[in-house]
């Protein structure tokens, strides 16, 4: 006989897990949420995407102040205090997460600190307590992989580690040039560290725009960013002095670091919660499978977020979240998309949405792409901004917008229109038409519709 | 990514609904869909003017009931049906037409038809008739613009069928009949009555008909009152062929007459054309060859 007894209780405090949790409060359920964590917001709030953000604002301030002779203000040589801005990183990050707190406490949702695991198709064990419930829901997310063969070094970390900013290595390696190697890469090197990157694909960001990632790559070299691209690690030795990393393919040799990163992807934390024991089967990389209202194979029992599989995002957790909750309550919902935005937090910022020109050729479907240069937006250059590029790939027969990409500053609150447009179902008709503020960055998306439509006067 | 365009509100409604927005877009034959289309879509058909409270009785009370529930095919179709009678006003004119050559050619035709593989069916000569008939009276291959302010009159002549199946009432069309000969015809009919049958007429097979033709033949009766399918202007019934005794001015002779049951829109059509028309018709029926003349 169980101890406790939960009518809805969720696995994880992520951005998928909390948001379900009050989702299924709100609609008057009597909520547990279970989280390891003394604080509630996961991965993402506690070491994840939040603070990553905080340290790529302080990466900011520091270009743009190194910047600021172009426009002839001086600062004076720039000096970082790493306990200050960690502080300050930690003090946004204890906001959120007891604003967070005091959301649960008013939707009277239960909080439990502990590590959760089924015994049975409805029921659990959290550290030693014996749990039954009605429905459940697991959202306990995902972990970096750790590379096989490496040696065990302080000196190597993961993402988590990273954003604990205990030094700013001399030299620093980051293995993955993804969308969380190249943000890590974006913090350190303005901190400034020596940074390479090495990515085993053919291009960093893989799967995005490849026109768009050339613009990144070539903003991130002007930073002092080495990248290595179409190259494997092969060996890794941790002597005394420092890491030796070597590699072979685009570039062959031997790249000695002081410190490495290693971001080469996240695993699904499916083992953690022992499914097998309620009859909820994992795969081979630790994912759980769920159809689009959640639902895993066992009746009453949800999974959501990254424990689902790719694309492992917070914003597709929580609204995973919200259909599990809304299912749960007998609501007809599901996550009814294709279109999860991906955003890399670089300088500049690269976001995208829906096809790409690459996957667009490669899977055969009919397109054209719209594109405007971001060296013509007169609110790009009197803001300082780089080089940048809005591109658009559009059905050429109903001139639907298919998919976007933006490189540039501000690209991932840019990118907001777009999915908005693809989700409406609009076309480039549609997009030139509706009149955007002059001068913005969001005039860029206005005339790359405007340019595919020979309307376009600012080219 | 979804064929049908429908915005995420939209979507979310129809999942609500239980409503396949792919299937509702073939339906409606379009490629977006609208907020107001599941609201109307999905509602039953409208009750006409008035009040029908008193339909809403107890049934149970009366007796043992079971209930089925509408589908939306036939939510739509009686929708459809409402609207045209309660806004066309609509005569239906009797006449009945001679076939006994029709027979005769038919039994004839037998062993040709065979050997094609065609069933030489009476509707196949109706529908070739109907379209000479149309040829000759233009006003009744015409549609009314919905203001009412213009006749739109066709220079084209397709006859739809209104085919009987299991899921309600279709109607596919046979284009260009004026200038297809009666093997074509038939062998078409044959392959959209079975093709509707199991739901398989696609959008462009339907709608755009000069007139429509509703044979009951095969099942009985003596006359019928179709209702026009607008926005044509007037639809043939037609029931079963009998053998009546004809005074010839010496004697009963035994004839096939075929029941013809004109409805036709009066706002377009007064009663004396109609009668032409069907007399008309009635004199191809009678002889098949002034059909091919």
């Amino acid at each position: 006989m169980a101890d406790n007894h939960a009518d809805f209780i969720v696995l994880g405090a992520g951005p998928g897990g909390y948001a379900c949790a009050f989702r299924a409060a709100d609609l008057g359920h009597k909520v547990v949420l279970v989280d390891p964590r003394a604080t509630l917001g996961g991965v993402c709030l506690n070491e994840g995407c939040i603070p990553s953000k905080a340290l790529l604002h302080a990466a900011e301030i520091i270009r743009e102040a190194r910047h600021g002779n172009d426009w002839g203000i001086s600062t004076g040589n720039i000096s970082v205090d790493l306990d200050t801005l960690r502080a300050r990183k930690d003090g946004i990050v204890a906001q959120l997460t007891d604003g967070l707190r005091g959301l649960a406490k008013r939707r009277k949702v239960q909080t439990v600190r502990g590590s959760a695991r089924f015994t049975g198709t409805n029921t659990l064990d959290i550290d030693g307590t014996a749990w039954s419930f009605d429905q459940a829901v697991i959202a306990v997310g995902s972990a970096p992989v750790r590379l096989p063969g490496w040696p065990d070094d302080p000196r190597i970390w993961d993402s988590t580690d990273a954003l604990d900013l205990r030094e700013v290595p001399k030299r620093l390696a980051i293995v993955g040039g993804g969308i969380i190697g190249l943000e890590m890469a974006t913090v350190y090197a303005a901190l400034g560290a020596q940074v390479t990157v090495i990515e085993f694909m053919d291009q960093i960001a893989p799967g995005a725009d490849a026109e768009a990632v050339a613009i990144l790559r070539t903003a991130l070299e002007a930073e002092g960013i080495a990248i290595h691209t179409g190259t494997k690690v092969t060996n890794v030795k941790a002597a005394k002095s420092e890491l030796k990393l070597m590699c072979e393919g685009g570039f062959a040799g031997e790249i000695k670091a002081d410190a490495a990163i290693q971001a080469v992807g996240r695993r699904a934390n499916g083992h953690l919660v022992d499914p097998h024991a309620a009859g909820i089967d994992l795969d081979e990389r630790g994912v759980i499978h769920v159809d689009e209202t959640c639902r895993t194979s066992v009746e009453g029992i949800f999974a959501i977020g990254d424990v689902t599989g790719n694309p492992m995002l917070a914003h597709r957790a929580t609204h995973q979240g919200h259909v599990a909750a809304e299912v749960a309550s007998g609501h007809a919902a599901a996550l009814d998309t294709d279109l999860i935005p991906s955003v890399a937090y670089t300088s500049p910022e690269l976001a995208w949405v829906g096809l790409t020109q690459n996957q667009a050729k490669e899977r055969g479907v009919a397109h054209k792409v719209a594109s405007f240069p971001w060296a013509a937006s007169g609110r790009n250059l009197s803001s300082g901004g780089g080089d940048g590029l809005t591109k658009l790939v559009y059905c050429p027969e109903t001139s639907r917008v298919l998919g976007a990409t933006i490189v540039g500053r501000n690209a991932g609150e840019l990118l907001a229109e777009c999915i908005l447009a693809i989700e409406m179902g609009a076309t480039l008709e549609d997009i030139a038409l509706t009149v955007h503020a002059h001068p913005t960055l969001s005039e860029t998306v206005a005339f790359s519709a405007e340019r595919a439509l020979g309307t376009l006067t600012d080219l | 990514m979804n064929d049908v365009i429908a915005p995420p509100s939209v979507r979310a409604l129809a999942r609500e609904k239980g409503i396949d927005l792919q299937h509702l877009a073939e339906r409606l034959g379009r490629s977006s869909i609208t907020r107001e289309d599941l609201v109307s879509g999905s509602s039953p058909a409208k009750a006409p003017a008035g009040d029908t409270s008193y339909w809403d009785v107890e049934h149970a009370a009366y007796g043992p009931v079971s209930e089925e529930p509408t589908s939306r095919f036939a939510q739509v179709a009686s929708a459809n049906l409402s609207a045209a009678n309660t806004l066309i006003p609509q005569v239906t004119h009797h006449d009945r037409a001679e076939v006994s050559a029709i027979e005769a050619l038919r039994a004839e035709l037998k062993p040709e038809a065979q050997a094609r593989g065609i069933k030489l069916t009476a509707l196949a000569f109706q529908v070739k008739a109907l379209a000479r008939a149309l040829r000759e009276f233009p006003r009744f291959n015409a549609s009314l613009s919905v203001d009412g302010q213009m006749l739109i009159l066709k220079d084209y002549v397709h006859i739809g069928i209104a085919v009987d199946t299991p899921h309600g009432l279709m109607v596919p069309v046979v284009r260009n009949v004026d200038r297809k000969g009666l093997w074509q015809i038939a062998s078409e009919i044959a392959d959209l009555a079975a093709r509707a049958g199991q739901r398989k007429v696609g959008p462009d097979e339907m709608g755009g008909a000069s007139m429509t033709i509703t044979n009951l033949g095969g099942i009985g009766g003596s006359a019928f009152t179709p209702i026009v399918n607008p926005p044509e202007v007037a639809i043939l019934g037609i029931t079963r062929t009998e053998i009546v005794p004809q005074w010839d001015g010496a004697a009963f002779q035994p004839v096939s007459m075929v029941p013809l049951d004109l409805s036709y829109d009066h706002r377009v059509i007064n009663g004396a054309e109609a009668a032409r028309f069907t007399s008309y018709l009635a004199g191809l029926l009678a002889d098949p060859r002034r059909i091919m003349v």
